[in-house]
């Protein structure tokens, strides 16, 4: 009892310490811990799958910073290798001012596994200030929001843009996001001009887009980590990718870290309670 | 073990360390990191919004274009700058006045479609349609259960006693689960963004792991 009790006026750098080692030792021993594919990401995946190559693209928003990565750019990555497996075009655009340097640099490193090329199989047209007065413009003419790419050419100039106007071209609109700007896609991309909008959102906000899903709203989540693990696992199951697994690596870590968590948890509850036990007893002797 | 030869990935690598040192104690180290990474994140800011909104939505109509409307909103846009002055302050109020308008006049309509009606329109679906059957139809009611009972915790116009107390008991409870599963992803989120940086120090720096 009195360990229990000790344990919970642990030193808090033992426990950083202690992280520190269940997040390095699984990366550098991998344990391969199984994946499987929850429901929201498979809707999504299915959902892109099914879209004809060569035919209307997908828009993916990049609205995140460099502070999202480690979450956020294994699923931008692994939407646009499979996109282009299945030659299905793909527009990339940012409203986040820090987007663009990040989206720019998974489009140029997927390209050439690909052979896809600029202007006929992707477009980056990178970032734009003003989110859902952006939004709304590409409803009307995504023109009047991107009259250039992100090096300046005219939208004109591109040819996989020749029958793209609005949202009515577009099958889906994935907003990869860790704020609440995916909550103004929904708004004005989906119910204004009734767009499908697919999530790629950091775990912290996954919770606040659940109802979304239950209403529809939502073409499919993926959650933070766990949803870019489970759809690289996707991409590679069917041989769309052979790109390692970034953030499949990452999530034996993040598996062995809940445990410690949930130990952590567990001993702090129950040497508080010992904690107050104790002190009623005292108190009434 | 093999060091990287880039310079770059050094400084990334030091001020990463930098910013882990905090966990030890507050120090000189961390604070250099912390400013130099505001002061950046600032300066990066600026310049991404002069070249990507103030040069092609306000010096290129105005300039290039000659299209002398756009004035009017420069004008609005340079009005914050009273702020900084005490007797000429309250001009600021005017561009408030027109964000503030035009912000909800966009947003009204869709925020209320999206974030109510369309969510009360699939809880009381999925709770009444029969075609779900089973699991479905049971997750439905409970969705629905749950809408009622947690509304009736925030509803404040009547004493919480008899029926209403006992809803608000309940509805505490599916706020609780709520906090939970936030709780729960937040954890993860933020275990994922720590991996991110050990990743890089691994992989990019000291190559122990491909």
């Amino acid at each position: 009892m009195k360990i229990l009790e000790n344990l919970t006026k642990i030193n808090r750098r033992y426990i950083f310490l202690m992280v520190a080692v269940a997040v390095i030792v699984p990366l550098i021993i991998p344990m391969n811990l199984p994946t499987i594919p929850g429901k929201y990401t498979i809707k999504l995946y299915d959902f892109i799958d099914k879209i004809p190559p060569q035919s209307q693209p997908v828009v993916i928003a990049a609205d995140y910073s460099p502070s999202m990565m480690p979450e956020l750019q294994p699923m931008l990555e692994s939407i646009i290798r499979h996109c282009f497996a299945k030659k299905v075009r793909v527009i990339v655009l940012t409203l986040d001012p820090n987007g663009a340097a990040l989206s720019e640099a998974a489009l140029k490193k997927i390209a050439p596994e690909y052979d896809a090329v600029y202007g006929r199989d992707y477009a980056f047209l990178g970032f734009k200030p003003g989110s859902s007065i952006v939004m709304m413009s590409i409803g009307e003419n995504i023109r009047q929001a991107f009259p250039a790419d992100f090096y300046g050419k005219s939208l004109d100039s591109l040819p996989m843009m020749a029958n793209v106007r609005n949202y009515a071209d577009i099958p889906i609109v994935v907003s990869i996001a860790g704020s609440a700007i995916t909550q103004s896609w929904i708004a004005y991309a989906g119910t204004r001009y009734h767009a499908n909008v697919g999530s790629g959102c950091t775990a912290v906000s996954t919770a606040d887009y659940y109802p979304f899903l239950q209403s529809g709203q939502l073409v499919g989540l993926l959650n933070g980590m766990k949803g870019a693990s489970e759809y690289e696992y996707l991409n590679q199951k069917n041989g769309y990718s052979k790109a390692p697994r970034v953030a499949g690596k990452g999530m034996d870590a993040v598996s062995i870290v809940h445990l410690l968590l949930m130990a952590f948890i567990i001993i702090g509850n129950v040497g508080y309670l010992v904690a107050r036990h104790n002190q009623s007893k005292k108190q009434g002797a | 073990m093999i060091f990287s030869t880039n310079p770059w990935v050094w400084v990334a690598a030091i001020l990463t360390l930098c910013i882990f040192s905090f966990l030890y104690k507050e120090n000189p180290f961390y604070r250099f990191a912390e400013h130099l990474f505001v002061g950046i994140s600032a300066g990066y800011g600026v310049a991404v919004y002069w070249n990507n909104a103030i040069v092609p939505n306000l010096f290129v109509p105005l300039f290039q274009q000659h299209n002398w409307w756009f004035i009017i909103p420069g004008l609005l846009g340079m009005m914050f700058f009273f702020r900084f002055n005490q007797k000429t302050g309250w001009l600021i109020l005017i561009p408030m006045a027109v964000l503030l308008g035009t912000g909800s006049g966009m947003s009204l309509a869709p925020t209320i479609q999206t974030n109510i009606l369309k969510q009360m329109q699939s809880a009381l679906a999925d709770a009444t349609n029969l075609k779900l059957g089973g699991w479905g139809l049971i997750w439905g009611i409970v969705t629905l259960f749950g809408v009622i009972t947690t509304l009736s915790y925030f509803f404040f116009s009547r004493e919480q006693k008899g029926l209403l107390r006992v809803s608000a008991n309940i509805g505490v409870w599916f706020i609780m689960i709520g906090f939970g599963a936030s709780f729960g992803n937040t954890v993860m989120g933020r275990i994922s963004l720590l991996i991110g940086r050990v990743q890089f120090l691994l992989t990019d720096w000291i190559h122990i792991i491909k």
